[in-house]
C-alpha cells in the first residue's frame, strides 16, 4: 500500500486527469455515434472522430514527453507559427458556413484557430513569465495587448467569434493568475463590456425599431455608421475623461492622471471593437443574439435550437432514454447535435446521470489542472496551467450555460465530447502540456 | 520565489472555488430540467415526434324509444400514403394501377402524387371524402399495400332534420378557453365539435367517442419514419329517449302546418311520466351547424332556440274548468244534474261577464261539453275561489314540472291566498276569471301535459322525463337509466274522478273536443281558447286516451300560439298525435275540413248527438253539413272581458279569501 502510494507520488503522469479525459472521450465517442446514427454522412463523421482520437492521443503523449520549458525558451518562433497559420488560413483556407477558417488537405481538414488558442496561451504565459516583477505595471498589459492583438485581429478577419469567445477569457484568467493589478484587469473587463454592450444594444435597437423614435436612441443607433459620428463619440469620451479628472482634482482625491487617460482609451477601444464586431457579424450570429435577448419571441426561429435542446435534456429524465434511443436527436429536432449541442444528446440518452457525470469530470479536470499549477516547478509551468485552466473553465461554463439558457448560443464545442478533430487534438495537446508540467513538478521529500 | 507562489496560487484557488460554485448552479439547473420538469419536456418531445392522422370517432347516437336514430353519424374516408413503407418504382406502379380505377383517378396522376409523397417523405392524402362504399372496395387492397392507410372520419347527421330539435340540440366548435376545461381523458382535439345545446350538450360526456388514428413517428421536417400505432376509434355511447317516433313526427307535422306554425305539443305516459312527444314550433335543423366550415354565414345563421314547450307561459283558459269542476264536486253538495240557464252572459252585480255562446239550460255534462262559461261562473261564485286554489295547488300549478330541461318557466298560480300574500285585493271578477282559467293564471305547455297526465292517472303528478337509458356502445351495458318519479298526488274521491271522466268523455263525444273522437279509443279531452289582449287568441287542447275500456295510456297537451280556436287549431294536431300513437289509419279525415266536406261515417254519431244539445250548438267540433260555413270561427269561445281588474264599484271589493256571494 505504502509502496503503491509512493509510486503514485513519484508518478510522471497525473492519472486522475488522464482518467477524466479518457472518460469524457469515451462518452463523447459514444454520443457522437448515437447522434449521427440517422445522418447520411454518419460513417464519415464517426470515422473522422475515430481517426482524430489517436491523433489527439499522440499529441497528448508528445506534449507530455516534451519538456514544456521549451515553449518558454522558444516563444518567439512559436509566435511566428501562430501568425503563419492564421495568415495562411486567410490566404489558402476555404470557406465553411461563411468563415474562412479551414485548411482543407487531401486526407483531412483542420481549423488552425483551435491549435492557435493553445499556442497563444503558451506564448502569453512565456511573455508574462519574462515580465517578472514588472507584472503589475501597465506596460505589461499594453505590451501583451500588442502581442495578442494581431492574433485576435486575424481571427476576426476569418471571422471566427467563437474562437475569441474562448481565447479572450482564457487570457484574462491567465493575467489574473499571473498577478496583474486588478485595476488593469478591471479595465480589460470594461473594454470587453463596452464592446459587448454596443453590439448587444445595437442588436436590440435593430430588433425594436419602435425605440428609434427617440432621438437620443436613434443617434446612439447610428453612432457606428459614419466617421463623423465616431469622431464625435471619441471627443465626447475624451471630454468625459477630462471632466472626471477635474472633478476628482476638485474633490482632492489624487489619482495618477494616466489612470484617466487609460480609462478613456479603453472606452474608445471598446467602442471600436464593438463597431468592428457589429460590422463583422453574420446574420445567423445576429439571430443568436436576438434569440438570447428574447428567447420566447419565436419558438420556431432562432431560439428554437435552445428550446429543442432543453426538450431533449428534459425528456431524458434521470436515467435517459438509452444510447441510440433519443428521439429528439435521432429525428433531427436538436440541431448541431454532434457538435455544439452534444450535451443535449448526453442529457437525452444518458439522462441527468450523464450530464452530471460530464460536469463532474470537467470539474475534476479543472481541479487537477489547478493542482498541477500548484505543483509546478517554475513560474512558467504555473502560468501555462492557469491559462489552460481558464480555457477549460470557459468551455465548461459556456457549454452548460448555453444549454440552460444563461448564455447565447455561441457555436462552441465541448472538448473531448463534441465532434471536431481540431478541437479534440488541440484540447488533448493542452492537457499533454499540463501533464508535462506535472511530470517535471517539485518532488518534495 | 515561494512567497509569490503562495499568492499566485491563492488567485487560482479562488477561481477554482468559483468554478465549483458555478458547477453547483449548473447542476441544480440540470436537476430542475431533467428531474423536476421531466414530464413536461417528455410530453413536448413526444409531441415533436408524433404526427397523428386522426380518425374521428362517431358520436353516440340519440334514439327514440322505438329505436329510430334521430342523431347519427355519416362516415367518410381519407386515403393516405406514407413513404415509410416500401417505395420502389415497381411497387408504386402496381399501387397506382390497382387504386386508380377504384378512386376514379387517372393512373398517371396517382403515380405522380405517389412520387411526390416519396420525395417529400411526408404523409400524403391521396384521396379525401371517400364514401363508405369506395372504402369497402379499398379495404381488401390495403392488405397488400402496407404503405397505404384508410382514415375514417365521422360527421354528425340528423336523418330527420328538425326532429325534436329543441330537445336534441346541436354541435358547434369549442370557444376560447373551453378546450382547456374539457375532460382530458376524452382527449378533445382543438377542432373537435362539441354539444352546444340540448341533449348534445347535456350528454356530451356520454356521446363523445374516443378518436383513433394512425400515429406516426416523424422527424423535424415531418418526414414519416415509421407507424407507431394504428388505433381504432371507440364510438360514443347511445342515448335512448322515451319519445315515440311516430307520435313526435305527427306532433311536429301538425304544428308546422297549423294556422300560425307556432306552438308546442307535449305527450306523456300517465302511467310513468315519460315524455312521449315534445315538439316545439318553429323548429330548426340541427345539421345546419354541423357543416365543418367556418363560413361566417353559417356561423351567424339565426335559429329559434326558444323552447316554447317549457319556456312559453300562457293562460290555460277553458282547460282549467276541469279544476273548477273538481273543486266544486269536492266541496260537496254538488248536483251534476242541476241545470243552470245560460243566457249568454253572467250578471256579477256591477259588471256583466259574457259567455262565448248562448247555451241555454245546461247541466254539468253539457256545461263541460259546451264549455259554458256561465255554468262555471255560477258554480265558482257559489263555492268561492279558495277551493279552486286548493285544487290548483294539488296539481302544482305555479311550479315547474321539474323536467330536466334548461330554462323551464314555473308559470303562475292564481288565487286569493296568492293575492293576499301580495297585499292586494280579491274581487268577485277574479273568482269568475279564475273559474274559466283566465286572468293571472299562466302555464307552460309541458305543465299542461303534466296536468293532463295527472287527470288521466287519477291524481298522479309525475315529474316528466325524456331519458330512457344510456347504452354502452361496445358492451351494450346500460350505463344510466331513468326512473319515473311521482312528485305529487291529487287526493280526491274516486267518485269525483268518475264524474269528471264522464264529463270529459262527453266533451269528446258530443262537445267542443269532438275532433279527437277516434273509433276504438276512449278519448277524454277539453279545449281552451286563451284570450290574448295583444292579438289573436291562443288555442289549447288537452286530451288523454286509452284503448276502449282500458286505462288511459297517453296524455296530450297541444298549444297553438295565436291559433284562435282551441278546437280548430290544436284539436287536429291532438287527433293526429293520438292516431299516430295508437297506429290508427283514418284516410278520409282531413286536418282542416273545408266548408265542402262530405260527412264521414266516422263522425256520424257525434252529429246525431249535437242535435240533442239544447242550444243549436255550432260549437260541436263535428263537421257540419256542407252549407254551414267555417265551423272554426263559431267555435271560438268568447270569455270574460280581458281588461285587468277595473273594480268600478265598491261592492265588488272583497277582502282576500272572502267569498263573493
Amino acid at each position: 500500500m505504502m509502496n503503491y502510494k509512493s509510486n503514485l507520488r513519484k508518478s510522471k503522469m497525473d492519472w486522475l486527469l488522464l482518467g477524466a479525459m479518457a472518460g469524457l472521450a469515451v462518452m463523447g465517442a459514444l454520443c457522437i455515434m448515437s447522434a449521427v446514427n440517422a445522418l447520411s454522412l454518419s460513417n464519415a463523421v464517426v470515422r473522422t472522430h475515430l481517426i482524430a482520437l489517436p491523433i489527439g492521443l499522440t499529441a497528448f503523449l508528445a506534449a507530455w514527453s516534451f519538456n514544456y520549458q521549451i515553449f518558454d525558451e522558444q516563444w518567439k518562433p512559436l509566435y511566428g507559427v501562430i501568425m503563419a497559420l492564421l495568415v495562411g488560413v486567410l490566404i489558402f483556407g476555404t470557406y465553411q458556413r461563411g468563415s474562412k477558417s479551414w485548411f482543407v488537405l487531401p486526407f483531412f481538414s483542420m481549423q488552425p484557430a483551435e491549435l492557435c488558442r493553445v499556442l497563444t496561451i503558451l506564448v502569453a504565459a512565456a511573455f508574462l513569465d519574462r515580465q517578472g516583477r514588472r507584472i503589475r505595471d501597465v506596460r505589461t498589459l499594453v505590451l501583451l495587448g500588442v502581442l495578442v492583438g494581431p492574433i485576435f485581429g486575424l481571427i476576426m478577419m476569418q471571422p471566427d467569434f467563437s474562437s475569441i469567445v474562448i481565447t479572450f477569457p482564457a487570457l484574462v484568467v491567465l493575467l489574473f493568475c499571473a498577478g496583474i493589478n486588478v485595476f488593469f484587469l478591471a479595465l480589460v473587463a470594461v473594454f470587453a463590456a463596452v464592446a459587448g454592450f454596443f453590439t448587444i444594444a445595437w442588436t436590440y435597437l435593430y430588433l425594436h425599431p419602435a425605440l428609434q423614435e427617440y432621438t437620443l436612441l436613434k443617434i446612439f443607433y447610428n453612432l457606428g455608421s459614419s466617421p463623423f459620428y465616431m469622431a464625435g463619440f471619441v471627443l465626447l469620451v475624451a471630454l468625459g475623461g477630462y471632466v472626471a479628472w477635474w472633478i476628482f482634482k476638485q474633490l482632492r482625491i489624487f489619482l495618477p492622471s494616466f489612470y484617466f487617460v487609460l480609462a478613456t482609451l479603453v472606452v474608445v477601444a471598446g467602442f471600436f471593437a464593438g463597431v468592428f464586431v457589429d460590422h463583422q457579424m453574420k446574420p445567423y450570429q445576429r439571430k443568436r443574439v436576438e434569440a438570447f435577448l428574447a428567447p420566447q419571441s419565436d419558438p420556431q426561429g432562432a431560439s428554437y435550437n435552445v428550446l429543442q435542446a432543453q426538450i431533449a435534456m428534459g425528456s431524458g429524465g434521470v436515467l435517459g432514454k438509452g444510447l441510440f434511443s433519443g428521439t429528439q436527436s435521432r429525428l433531427g429536432f436538436v440541431p448541431e447535435k454532434h457538435t455544439d449541442f452534444i450535451l443535449a444528446v448526453v442529457g437525452e440518452e444518458l439522462g441527468l446521470c450523464g450530464t452530471l457525470l460530464v460536469l463532474g469530470l470537467y470539474l475534476l479536470i479543472l481541479w487537477r489542472i489547478a493542482a498541477v499549477a500548484y505543483l509546478a516547478s517554475d513560474r512558467y509551468g504555473y502560468l501555462v496551467c492557469s491559462g489552460i485552466f481558464g480555457m477549460f473553465l470557459t468551455y465548461m461554463l459556456i457549454n452548460f450555460g448555453m444549454l440552460i439558457g444563461l448564455f447565447p448560443v455561441a457555436g462552441i464545442p465541448l472538448p473531448f465530447i463534441s465532434y471536431g478533430g481540431s478541437n479534440l487534438v488541440s484540447s488533448m495537446l493542452a492537457l499533454g502540456v499540463v501533464q508535462s508540467v506535472y511530470a517535471r513538478r517539485i518532488t518534495s521529500a | 520565489m515561494l512567497s509569490t507562489k503562495i499568492f499566485f496560487n491563492n488567485r487560482l484557488k479562488t477561481l477554482l472555488v468559483l468554478a465549483g460554485l458555478a458547477g453547483a448552479v449548473v447542476a441544480l439547473r440540470l436537476a430542475d430540467i431533467q428531474l423536476l420538469r421531466h414530464e413536461h419536456y417528455l410530453h413536448l418531445a413526444e409531441q415533436n415526434r408524433t404526427q397523428v392522422l386522426y380518425q374521428t370517432a362517431p358520436r353516440g347516437r340519440i334514439l327514440t324509444a322505438d329505436g329510430q336514430a334521430v342523431a347519427a353519424n355519416a362516415p367518410s374516408f381519407n386515403l393516405y400514403y406514407l413513404s415509410a413503407g416500401p417505395k420502389d418504382e415497381n411497387y408504386l406502379k402496381r399501387l397506382a394501377a390497382d387504386f386508380a380505377p377504384r378512386l376514379q383517378m387517372e393512373e398517371k396522376a396517382l403515380l405522380a402524387q405517389l412520387h411526390k409523397g416519396v420525395r417529400s417523405g411526408k404523409a400524403l392524402a391521396l384521396a379525401e371524402n371517400l364514401s363508405p362504399k369506395t372504402a369497402v372496395t379499398l379495404q381488401e387492397l390495403l392488405l397488400y399495400y402496407p404503405g397505404v392507410y384508410l382514415v375514417e372520419e365521422n360527421k354528425r347527421v340528423y336523418p330527420y332534420g328538425s326532429f325534436a330539435s329543441h330537445l336534441v340540440g346541436y354541435l358547434g366548435s369549442m370557444e376560447g378557453k373551453e378546450w382547456k376545461n374539457r375532460d382530458l381523458s376524452l382527449d378533445y382535439r382543438l377542432n373537435a365539435k362539441v354539444g352546444k345545446n340540448g341533449l348534445e350538450k347535456k350528454f356530451e360526456k356520454e356521446l363523445k367517442g374516443r378518436d383513433g388514428g394512425v400515429y406516426l413517428e416523424v422527424d423535424y421536417r415531418g418526414r414519416v419514419k415509421r407507424v407507431i400505432e394504428d388505433r381504432k376509434w371507440r364510438s360514443g355511447n347511445d342515448v335512448y329517449l322515451t319519445l315515440n317516433f311516430n307520435l313526435q313526427q305527427a306532433a311536429e307535422k301538425g304544428l308546422k302546418n297549423s294556422k300560425t306554425g307556432r306552438g308546442a305539443a307535449v305527450a306523456m305516459d300517465p302511467r310513468t311520466g315519460a315524455i312521449l312527444a315534445l315538439a316545439t314550433a318553429p323548429a330548426f335543423d340541427p345539421s345546419m351547424f354541423v357543416p365543418y366550415s367556418d363560413e361566417p354565414e353559417v356561423k351567424s345563421r339565426k335559429i329559434s332556440e326558444y323552447n316554447l314547450a317549457v319556456q312559453g307561459i300562457y293562460p290555460p283558459a277553458s282547460t282549467f274548468k276541469i279544476i273548477t269542476a273538481i273543486a266544486a264536486i269536492e266541496k260537496g253538495g254538488f248536483d251534476p244534474k242541476k241545470v243552470i240557464g245560460c243566457p249568454g252572459h253572467y250578471d256579477a252585480g256591477s259588471r256583466v261577464f259574457r259567455c262565448w255562446s248562448t247555451h241555454g239550460p245546461v247541466d254539468f255534462f253539457e256545461g263541460m261539453a259546451g264549455s259554458c262559461d256561465v255554468y262555471f261562473y255560477t258554480i265558482a261564485a257559489q263555492m268561492g275561489p279558495a277551493a279552486i286554489e286548493k285544487v290548483q295547488r294539488m296539481f302544482q300549478f305555479g311550479q315547474p314540472t321539474g323536467v330536466d330541461l334548461p330554462g323551464e318557466k314555473s308559470g303562475n298560480l292564481y288565487g286569493p291566498t296568492k293575492r293576499a300574500r301580495n297585499r292586494s285585493y280579491w274581487f268577485i271578477g277574479d273568482t269568475l276569471n279564475l273559474s274559466i282559467g283566465q286572468g293571472e293564471l299562466l302555464v307552460t305547455p309541458i305543465k299542461m301535459a303534466q296536468f293532463a297526465s295527472a287527470v288521466a292517472s287519477k291524481g298522479k303528478v309525475w315529474k316528466p322525463y325524456y331519458l330512457d337509458k344510456v347504452v354502452h356502445s361496445q358492451s351494450g351495458k346500460i350505463l344510466k337509466e331513468s326512473a319515473s318519479e311521482q312528485i305529487g298526488s291529487v287526493d280526491i274521491a274516486p267518485s269525483t274522478w268518475d264524474l269528471l271522466f264522464k264529463a270529459l268523455k262527453h266533451t269528446v263525444d258530443t262537445g267542443t273536443a269532438a275532433r279527437v273522437k277516434i273509433k276504438g279509443l276512449d278519448v277524454y279531452g277539453k279545449t281552451g281558447t286563451a284570450q290574448n289582449p295583444h292579438g289573436a287568441d291562443h288555442g289549447w287542447f288537452m286530451a288523454f286516451a286509452g284503448k276502449e275500456g282500458q286505462e288511459p295510456e297517453i296524455a296530450v297537451a297541444v298549444f297553438v300560439e295565436f291559433g284562435e280556436g282551441g278546437s280548430s287549431a290544436a284539436g287536429p294536431i291532438a287527433r293526429e298525435m293520438l292516431k299516430a300513437y295508437f297506429g290508427i289509419e283514418d284516410p278520409v279525415w282531413k286536418p282542416r275540413p273545408k266548408p265542402v266536406v262530405a260527412p264521414t261515417p266516422a263522425v256520424q254519431e257525434p252529429e246525431k248527438e249535437t242535435e240533442k244539445q239544447p242550444v243549436a250548438a255550432p260549437s260541436a267540433g263535428a263537421p257540419q253539413p256542407p252549407a254551414t260555413p267555417q265551423p272554426e270561427t263559431n267555435e271560438t269561445e268568447r270569455m270574460s272581458l280581458p281588461e285587468p281588474p277595473p273594480a268600478h264599484t265598491q261592492e265588488e271589493k272583497v277582502q282576500e279569501t272572502g267569498n263573493a256571494q
